[in-house]
């Protein structure tokens, strides 16, 4: 029992392996984003009652909400395969971290513009300097240096190593972005949905919520495939199995 | 051979760099000149009102003389790397670690310590309020340490790539952001009359943090730039 799992690891981590599993999950992957992001759209913007306060404009959280928690999951996951490619030299982690890097920083755009848009019917603004704002712009800063020091190398493996250093010294952020609204005093509520404990939120509201979250999650795992498999056939592009990927597209 | 023992080492490190940046006096005089002129150009786009320069005066100045460091930063390791001389502080039986914090810390004592110098006469032309300029002194003594060392480590990383000033910028900002929150809330706290100590010391638990870990991650950075 205990040694299957590191050989399947160990296994999934060569580059055929991996670009033919990877083949095999992303189109199951993007199905079920596109069905839960579908349902969930349908049940936040439709099904759900409004807010007695808010009106309908509370309706935008069901897309900042899972975006923000995407924006903090993929740092987390890029800073993960970051540690796994610096410590053991893993070239499927470099490739993880590098391609989750512009997947984050769009779901990180994503939940700063969704903010401010809300933000300008129900605070009177469209930015305000408090303490979440601020260091999810700092995310988004952070995931564009990752990007920017990747691309400026000329030998993207060493690109991968050096940008991977920078997400690790960038991963004390996320943490200070989740708790910012309890350390500091901000104008951005607080969390009102909890993990592991009661929700402050009617379950009408809370199922399509979690719907999209899923529907996130599905979406950031078959883009990932999608742009790791191009990744590593640019990245092995002399070795064998990438001419026998090439040879069986070019057959059919 | 043997290696020569470590104080002596440093001390070499030490007297090395800052006798480099002294045969360049001129390059020195840079990032001076460049804060006078931000800090000059100021009250020309703002106008001359007094309530309003003496507000922003504080934040004005530790922002210049952070862009003035940025400035200097690139050329941190840029001569050392061009004529080799970097390669072969890896590869010397000290621990590079330490080597690279000593080239730091002239690099602070001939970028930063100008600035700090210079840094009242700006506030002064800004108007800031003689009360709050111990304030800004200490929060600039403590911030332009933290930036060099945060500084060091970016510039460690883009050793290998081409010249890229706006990469580094981008790199620094999400880390400065919280030394110049600090050293700015000091600065307002003095000038409302309010105890300001709090942040200072903030800033220096920051600086004893990266003293320790910056030169180490620095270290790491250059093994990964330079591996090729």
């Amino acid at each position: 029992m205990s040694t299957w799992i590191p050989l399947w690891l160990h296994k999934l981590g060569s580059p055929p392996t991996f670009y033919r599993v990877a083949g095999a999950v992303r189109p199951w992957a993007m199905g079920l984003a596109l069905l839960c992001g579908a349902i969930g759209l349908y049940g936040g913007l439709v099904l759900a009652p409004a807010d007695y306060q808010q009106g309908d404009a509370y309706r935008i959280i069901f897309i900042h909400v899972p975006s923000a928690w995407m924006s903090m999951f993929i740092y987390a996951v890029m800073g993960a395969a970051a540690f796994v490619a610096l410590v053991w030299r893993v070239k499927l982690a470099e490739v993880v971290a590098m391609e989750s890097a512009p997947i984050g920083a769009a779901f990180t755009f994503i939940t700063l513009v969704t903010g401010s848009l809300w933000g300008k019917p129900m605070w009177g603004t469209w930015w305000t300097w408090d303490a979440r704002l601020t260091s999810e712009l700092v995310l988004l800063f952070l995931y564009l240096g990752v990007i920017g020091l990747y691309h400026a190398f000329e030998d993207r493996r060493q690109g991968a190593r050096a940008a991977g250093f920078l997400a690790i010294i960038g991963i004390i952020n996320v943490p200070i972005v989740h708790w910012s609204v309890t350390w500091w005093n901000t104008l951005h509520q607080g969390s009102t949905v909890n993990v592991f404990g009661h929700s402050k939120m009617p379950w009408d509201m809370l199922w399509p919520l979690l719907m999209v979250m899923l529907a996130t999650k599905a979406y950031y795992a078959a883009s990932l495939c999608r742009r790791a498999r191009t990744d590593l056939l640019a990245l092995e592009s002399g070795k064998d199995w990438v001419r026998q990927v090439a040879e069986t597209e070019a057959g059919r | 051979m043997s290696a020569p023992p470590l104080p002596q080492a440093c001390s070499a490190m030490l007297r090395r760099d800052l006798t480099l940046a002294w045969r360049r006096r001129g390059d020195l005089a840079m990032p001076v000149l460049y804060a006078v002129i931000v800090a000059v150009l100021f009250p020309f786009a703002l106008g001359p009102d007094l309530a309003l320069l003496q507000r922003i005066a504080g934040g004005v100045v530790l922002v210049t003389v952070l862009l003035a460091m940025l400035l200097a930063l690139d050329a941190m390791f840029a001569s050392d790397i061009e004529d080799g001389s970097l390669e072969q502080l890896v590869l010397s039986p000290q621990p590079l670690a330490l080597m690279l914090g000593m080239k730091i810390l002239a690099h602070w004592l001939a970028t930063a310590l100008p600035l700090i110098v210079i840094a009242p006469l700006l506030a002064g032309m800004l108007h800031l309020p003689p009360a709050a300029m111990p304030a800004l002194l200490l929060a600039l003594l403590f911030a332009t340490p933290l930036l060099s060392l945060l500084g060091a480590v970016l510039v460690a990383l883009t050793a290998g790539t081409r010249r890229s000033g706006m990469l580094l910028a981008l790199m620094l900002l999400p880390l400065c952001v919280p030394v110049v929150i600090f050293a700015a809330g000091a600065v307002a706290a003095a000038q409302q009359g309010l105890p300001w100590l709090a942040p200072i010391a903030w800033l220096a638990a920051a600086l004893i943090l990266c003293v320790v870990l910056a030169p180490l991650a620095c270290a790491a950075a250059l093994r990964i730039a330079l591996d090729s």
